[in-house]
């Protein structure tokens, strides 16, 4: 089987160091592909679950562009009504009707939803939630988990890193996943104080193996955030849309306060959401928080129509399937060559790590294998399903996940 | 005070303990000992203890309290020493009197080959040879100062607790030198050599690639994208290292 190079993305990513810091930075730097010479830099186009690098190699692409890509790329669908959106208006000095249209059937499809809130990333709805929390609770005190990825605002970010103090992180706790017994210790501990509590509904770190809730551990958060006060907010920026359409809460049966809406939303138009109950609503008015292109018009069609074509499609169930289907023949084929390869998390998401190595090198030369072959895996991040991903891309990519372990013991 | 007491630490546990490869690979300053049998104890008050040991054309460095060594310096604070070694101040000898003649000719001039090694700005068209021992050094210098760095500063004590137990090597192909850290429970400890089980690898494709990269002059994200310097395994231990790796420059 043929194998890629990469001289085109090399030379641009050249280019791109001298007049863009890190050249490529944030969840797209190179840094973490690893080894770093075995993955594409930049992207020349795609369609459906692939994309074409700029040297010209194909991909069927297992991380949908860190999750927004979710009925394919270049969706028909899609387009066609964000181009009618934007030929009417795109930004303009008032909101569009589509705004309201939106809102509308985040309501109906999300199940704790009154209410909708547009912005542009996952970011701006977390920080959002916060400050909802906040206004509603009069308390100051958010509770974040270890290990919980919420987005790069200082107060999301450890006081160690660059550019962030200690006073950004003041009013922020560390609880721990799966373990209620200490977030129940600290709340009581700290009667009236604690705002919120903010946690992705299961928990997907980087470099870990995802870690499902424990049995009964959301309906035991939730009653403890009811009995004090505490406003429960879910990160579904990466969850939305794939577990569970009336919200990822719905699929481990609990009810949030707060959800925060991103990613999978519009299909790769830029919008994000935080959805709310009715008791959140007077909160959420009172803050004041807005930005350039918040009421960008495309985008909220473009978010209309990947709602209703999610449904239409039965893309939950498509992602959920074709996920296991992908998993069980990783396992399988991990199996025939002696490995032990590990799923978890959920399979619309999953993270897969061959356990045989702990210090995860043998993975990361697999996942690079697979990678300059034409199968994009990356070796610290959970994958993301799409409902474009199909039975013959499935097998295609077992194909060369076959010759991805052929080559690892060479 | 934790800045002086860092620079302290940095000064006795990583600069100096490139003496050890000094004596081994610079002629002259292996000269400068020969037939020489002295041991040197650097008492710092309320700051580090570590000791050097010249016998048999050698250097050893080591952290603590020697068993009665021929010469002991004290110093009142831990911003004595760092006079010390900017040369605005001299140590109080407490021990071996009779070998302030060594202190005073000898090891000044191995000191003074040890700073000319350290500091490349100095020279406009470095050697081949320079570079490679000022590599070793520079490297050298990192590891060691990252358990001082570690140990006082609030950030970097914050960094080293998010850190997975376990090794990290880094090391410049083919694999030397090569320096590895031990991190458990947030404290780190650094080695020269290598580990047989890594659970993260930093590797520098050659001296010139390591030199500019620890010494600042490379674009840290361009040389991992290009592949000069390769990263593998748990790099996430990486990810905090960095950050604590990025103080060293404040202190040295």
């Amino acid at each position: 089987m043929k194998t890629y190079t990469y001289k085109k993305s090399q030379e641009l990513f050249k280019k791109a160091a001298e007049v863009i810091p890190c050249g490529i930075y944030g969840h797209f730097s190179p840094a973490p592909l690893i080894p770093v010479t075995d993955y594409p830099f930049y992207i020349d186009k795609a369609k459906g679950s692939r994309f074409w690098d700029v040297d010209g190699n194909e991909f069927i692409d297992y991380m949908c562009a860190y999750g927004p890509m979710v009925l394919g790329y270049n969706n028909p669908l899609i387009d066609a009504a964000a181009e009618e959106q934007r030929k009417k208006v795109n930004c303009g000095t008032a909101p569009a009707r589509v705004m309201v249209d939106l809102a509308q059937e985040m309501v109906n499809t999300v199940d704790i939803a009154d209410w909708a809130f547009f912005a542009k990333n996952g970011a701006d709805m977390t920080t959002f939630s916060l400050m909802v929390a906040r206004a509603h609770t009069g308390r100051n005190k958010i509770i974040r988990l270890k290990g919980g990825y919420h987005g790069t605002a200082p107060w999301m970010q450890s006081p160690d890193h660059h550019g962030i103090t200690f006073n950004d992180n003041k009013d922020i706790v560390m609880g721990e996943w799966n373990n209620y017994e200490a977030l129940e210790k600290y709340i009581h501990e700290h009667k009236g104080e604690v705002a919120g509590i903010i946690s992705t509904p299961y928990h997907h770190p980087t470099f870990a193996d995802n870690e499902l809730p424990a049995k009964g551990y959301w309906k035991k958060v939730e009653a403890l955030c009811k009995n004090e006060g505490v406003v429960l907010i879910i990160d579904a920026v990466r969850t939305g849309f794939r577990l569970d359409y009336g919200g990822s809460n719905e699929y481990f049966d609990f009810k949030p306060d707060l959800i925060a809406f991103c990613k999978a939303i519009a299909n790769g138009y830029p919008i994000s959401s935080l959805v709310g109950t009715n008791e959140m609503m007077n909160a959420a008015s009172n803050v004041f928080h807005t930005g350039s292109y918040w009421y960008s018009a495309e985008p909220m069609a473009a978010a209309l129509a990947t709602i209703r074509e999610l449904k239409r499609v039965n893309a939950v169930e498509k992602m959920f399937e074709t996920g296991t289907k992908l998993g069980n023949g990783l396992i399988e084929l991990a199996k025939d060559h002696g490995y032990n390869m590990k799923m978890s998390g959920h399979p619309a998401m999953p993270y897969f790590r061959i356990t045989d190595d702990p210090s995860l090198m043998l993975h990361q030369k697999w996942c690079g294998e697979c990678t300059k072959r034409g199968a994009y895996f990356t070796s610290h991040h959970n994958w993301f399903m799409s409902a474009a991903h199909t039975d013959e891309d499935i097998a295609e990519t077992l194909k060369i996940a076959d010759e991805g372990f052929k080559a690892i013991k060479e | 005070m934790s800045y002086q007491l860092i620079k302290a630490g940095i000064n006795l546990y990583a600069i100096f303990k490139n003496l050890e490869d000094l004596i081994a690979l610079d002629e002259e300053s292996r000269n400068l000992i020969k037939g020489k049998k002295i041991s040197i104890q650097f008492l710092v008050k309320n700051g580090p203890k570590a000791w050097l040991q010249f016998e048999n054309e050698t250097c050893k460095v080591g952290q603590g309290i020697m068993h009665n060594p021929s010469v002991k310096l004290w110093f009142k604070s831990p911003e004595h020493l760092n006079k010390m070694f900017d040369g605005e101040a001299n140590p109080i000898p407490l021990k071996g009197f009779t070998k302030l003649g060594f202190l005073q000719k000898e090891f000044v001039k191995i000191t003074e080959k040890l700073e000319y090694y350290l500091k490349p700005e100095k020279l406009e068209n470095p050697s081949k040879e320079y570079i490679e021992i000022n590599t070793r050094f520079t490297l050298t210098v990192a590891a060691f100062a990252l358990p001082e760095i570690v140990k006082y500063n609030r950030e970097a004590k914050l960094s080293a607790s998010h850190i997975p137990d376990g090794k990290i090597q880094l090391w410049v192909l083919p694999n030397d030198p090569a320096v590895f850290l031990t991190v458990k429970n947030g404290e780190i400890s650094a080695q020269k050599g290598t580990t047989e089980k890594p659970d993260a690898i930093m590797e520098m494709k050659d001296y010139q690639t390591a030199n500019n990269f620890l010494n600042g002059k490379s674009n840290p994200f361009l040389a991992i994208a290009i592949g000069d310097v390769i990263i593998r395994g748990q790099t996430n231990m990486l990810d905090s290292l960095s950050l604590i790796l990025d103080k060293v420059q404040n202190y040295v």
